[in-house]
């Protein structure tokens, strides 16, 4: 498959380049915080789709890896670790940490995996409130990866590398043999099981890889917020955002976390008075008119709409059947 | 005289609760035949594809693949030995295509998605489904979703595959185009375990040998035309009174 | 000692309110096996619901429970006839996920109308106790026991003796059996859901005179339901009721041995322990 010839590559590429040069649009740092935080949690969205969109495995726990890398980045350099390594070590931790709680969690099915992450990611809020080492609820104040007078313009581009890292490895995952056997768990764990597929074995490979990107993106985030607290790193409230954000857009797909991500986060900015206020009511309705109406999100409907116009069976391969499965 | 049987169930019970809903059961199996468990509804034969293929293990006796035990085995370890199956209700992997279906099946011999494209579709042609490839399997009918349980089967390459109630729900046609597809594939080198509630022409057809199941217990053995005649078989389907239609 | 047991008297006392709200969850996921995670939310509603009748009309809570209870019953029928029902074929993940869009709306929605203020009930009986040898109760939560347990047995019994409760335990054994036998699915789902919200109400209701209110309040009360519903097998109701007790006992002797915090954290810990070694409960039945 020649890759360069591909029109979609080069539209990938140069929309990338745009995205990276959105500092020099744009007015001031208030606006470089608000692309900052619309990249970051686009990376997010792509790393919790390894999970909850291909694998189809809803993990509302995924704020755990973000505030293990956020707080291992502040405890390592504590220890005197250059901030970098720093930071590579966090990632590596929240992986082990994803590692336990995937063992114990990927056992269970459905609704008792989406328990269980929960159950997880509160409990390490919890310690995290009441240990002394992780500040308490005080909380920690975090080393700054990039200082200086354009330390924002630099963060938003380590979130870009972040965003394009991400989707790089969704994009070989997806064209992988290992992206479909996530995509057979997802769809059916015993025909999965039945054709050789070491199901416990992958979703916790998807669950690894997932955690890794989400604590890079934790700890970025924490180093350009400067201090962070339980309450601000470790809530439900990220877990859930993540995981909206990727069924918005659209879970599964390549380009559905970053649509959701910018039409989310996009329109809290915008609206962002009433959404101060009820930003949870927000989420709510959004979560309830997807589920109702687009469960295959933004760029999942489309696509489904595409296919049905372009390929709809013939006679002979859908005699009065009773429509999909949904 | 013969080589190594290539299955063997060895006195196997499988319990559930108080419930044997298999009971001492035995049986050998030869390589390139075409067995066919029969048995009424809840005879058990859903739960010895179930042991075979390891998504239950049993709790008393032995099951052994190629002379290997694979009583305690995971599912897709019993699948990577070369045991493959299909499930009596139907489970496709439905968000995605035909082609995308069977190559889960071919992934298991190859990493690279070209290799797996190509082995699918000498598989979808074999099972003549090729016109059926870029359709979601969520949109096709009863008979092509059979089909394709047996071509994402086939697509592991297995040595015996377990073919539950693979002709009910279809028509006698249906069914008998499929019973020709089966026929053949000891030829590839796959030897066929077959679960059919009912005797119909189709067994009688293409059977090797017929295993009768009822109430978890094996009642009858032999060659379909022998079997049909017996009265332990003809009084576990219609009742004691028939069998004295046999006397 | 005496401490020792005085704490297990106040989490038994505390643990029959949780086995109702336990029990409301159970008979959700036993009958329509969607696991509701707005469960503390509506519990919240309850007692926002008990709460004004105490504010406009001087409705005693521990009278007040009861109109709380039937309005939490009409609008969780409303609930499941609007959101839940359309999308009650769809995957696990999405129903899940309905409920916690329930759960965020019921949540924000308070805080949009009554403000993110903690208010607090205060009645007479709150201020007094009941006495038994070495050992001391609040007569409120003396109260509040008793009207619970009177709660949880009739629900025991409804769901052992009448029609509607067999038709309930009939579905929750199989559920494409049940239109087979005349059972009107919609409508027992439906009431199942309706009364297992309307039983967190109830149970709200009765806490409204000990806790502060407030719109978040519900939330941990949706994962003690969980634990409630795992320790005692997911769908036995009669299991769930135990394990309300059990929480509430061990919620109790936490918070004497080793303070309040770590309450919830052994609650959680209790869950996944439970998870990990015995998915099908404590108490529990088979099905899981």
């Amino acid at each position: 498959m020649s890759l360069i010839k591909n029109w979609k590559f080069w539209a990938l590429v140069i929309a990338a380049l745009i995205w990276a040069r959105m500092p020099w649009f744009v007015s001031n740092n208030y606006q470089l915080q608000v692309l900052f935080r619309i990249t970051l949690f686009a990376a997010l969205g792509l790393a919790w789709d390894l999970v909850g969109g291909y694998a189809g495995q809803l993990s509302l726990g995924h704020a755990a890896f973000f505030g293990v890398g956020a707080y291992g980045l502040a405890l390592f350099t504590q220890l005197s670790i250059p901030v970098w390594i720093s930071l590579f070590l966090a990632a590596v931790v929240a992986t082990l940490v994803a590692a336990v709680i995937g063992i114990i969690s990927f056992r269970l099915r459905g609704p008792y995996f989406a328990l269980a992450t929960i159950a997880f990611g509160e409990v390490l809020r919890l310690v995290a409130t009441n240990l002394n080492v992780t500040g308490g609820a005080i909380g920690l104040t975090m080393p700054s990866l990039f200082t200086g007078r354009t330390f924002w313009r630099q963060f938003y581009l380590a979130s870009v590398a972040l965003v394009v890292l991400a989707f790089l490895i969704n994009f070989l995952v997806s064209r992988s043999r290992f992206g479909y056997y996530l995509m057979a768990i997802r769809e059916d764990e015993d025909t999965a099981s039945a054709v050789g597929i070491n199901t416990p074995r992958c979703k916790l490979q998807s669950l690894l890889l997932s955690a890794f990107i989400t604590a890079l993106g934790g700890a970025l985030y924490a180093s350009a917020f400067q201090f962070i607290v339980p309450d601000s790193v470790l809530t439900l409230d990220i877990s859930i955002q993540v995981s909206i954000i990727a069924m918005l857009g659209g879970a599964g797909t390549l380009l559905g976390p970053i649509i959701g991500s910018a039409l989310l986060l996009g329109s809290q900015e915008v609206f962002k008075n009433q959404f101060q206020e009820s930003h949870l009511l927000i989420y709510g309705v959004l979560i309830v008119i997807v589920v109702l109406f687009m469960p295959e999100g933004i760029v999942g409907g489309l696509q489904q709409l595409f296919r049905k116009r372009a390929k709809s069976p013939s006679a002979s391969a859908q005699p009065a059947t009773s429509g999909a499965a949904q | 005289m013969t080589a190594a049987p290539i299955l063997e169930l060895r006195d196997v019970t499988r319990r559930f609760g108080g419930l044997r809903a298999v009971k001492n059961v035995s049986l050998t199996m030869n390589e390139g035949e075409i067995l066919f468990i029969i048995g009424p509804n809840g005879a058990g034969k859903t739960t010895v594809f179930n042991l075979i293929s390891g998504f239950l293990h049993p709790n008393e006796g032995i099951i052994l693949f190629q002379n290997q035990d694979i009583s305690r085995m995971p599912p897709h370890r019993s699948a990577r030995l070369g045991i493959g199956r299909t499930f009596q209700i139907v489970k496709p992997l439905r968000g995605l295509t035909v082609l995308q279906n069977v190559m889960l099946g071919a992934f298991m011999h190859t990493r690279n998605l070209q290799k797996a494209v190509e082995e699918s579709k000498k598989i979808l042609d074999f099972l003549q489904m090729s016109h059926l490839s870029k359709f979601l399997a969520s949109g096709l009918p009863l008979a092509a979703l059979k089909r394709l349980e047996i071509a994402r089967a086939l697509a592991t390459k297995p040595k015996l595959v377990l073919l539950d109630e693979v002709v009910s729900g279809l028509t006698t046609s249906e069914a008998l185009a499929l019973a020709a597809l089966i026929k053949r594939l000891p030829e590839w080198g796959v030897s066929v375990v077959g679960g059919v509630e009912h005797v119909m022409q189709v067994v009688m057809k293409i059977a090797d040998r017929v295993i009768v199941l009822d109430y978890g217990a094996k009642i009858a053995e032999g060659v379909p035309a022998d079997v049909v005649k017996m009265p332990e078989v003809i009084e576990a389907y219609l009742g004691p009174k028939f069998r004295e239609l046999t006397q | 000692m005496v401490r020792f047991l005085q704490a297990c008297i106040d989490g038994l006392l505390t643990g029959a309110l949780y086995a109702l709200i336990g029990m409301g969850l159970a008979l959700i996921f036993g009958v329509m096996r969607i696991v509701n995670f707005a469960h503390g939310a509506f519990m919240m509603a309850g007692m926002y619901a008990t709460y004004v009748l105490f504010d406009y009309f001087r409705l005693n809570p521990y009278w007040g429970f009861l109109p709380a209870g039937a309005c939490l019953f009409i609008f969780g029928y409303l609930c499941y006839l609007l959101l839940i029902r359309p999308v009650r074929n769809r995957s696990d993940f999405m129903q899940i996920l309905m409920t916690i869009g329930i759960g965020l709306i019921l949540t924000d929605g308070a805080q949009l109308i009554f403000k993110a203020d903690y208010r607090q009930t205060n009645i007479a009986l709150v201020n007094r106790s009941v006495h038994l040898g070495p050992f001391g109760a609040n007569a409120a939560e003396v109260v509040s026991f008793v009207i619970a347990l009177i709660f949880v047995m009739g629900l025991h019994l409804f769901v052992v003796k009448s029609r509607t409760g067999q038709a309930l335990r009939a579905i929750s054994q199989n559920r494409e059996v049940a239109p087979l036998m005349g059972i009107n699915l919609v409508r027992i789902q439906g009431f199942s859901f309706a009364l297992g919200i309307a039983l967190a109400g109830v149970a709200g209701g009765l806490l409204l005179p000990r806790l502060y209110l407030f719109p978040g309040v519900g939330e941990d009360y949706t994962t003690k339901a969980f634990v409630m519903v795992v320790l005692g097998g997911m769908g036995s109701i009669e299991g769930a009721a135990l394990g309300g007790l059990v929480l509430g006992i061990t919620e109790s002797l936490t918070s004497l041995y080793a303070g309040n915090e770590w309450a919830l954290i052994v609650d959680f810990i209790i869950f996944l322990l439970v998870l990990s070694f015995k998915p099908s409960g404590i108490f529990g039945s088979q099905r899981a």
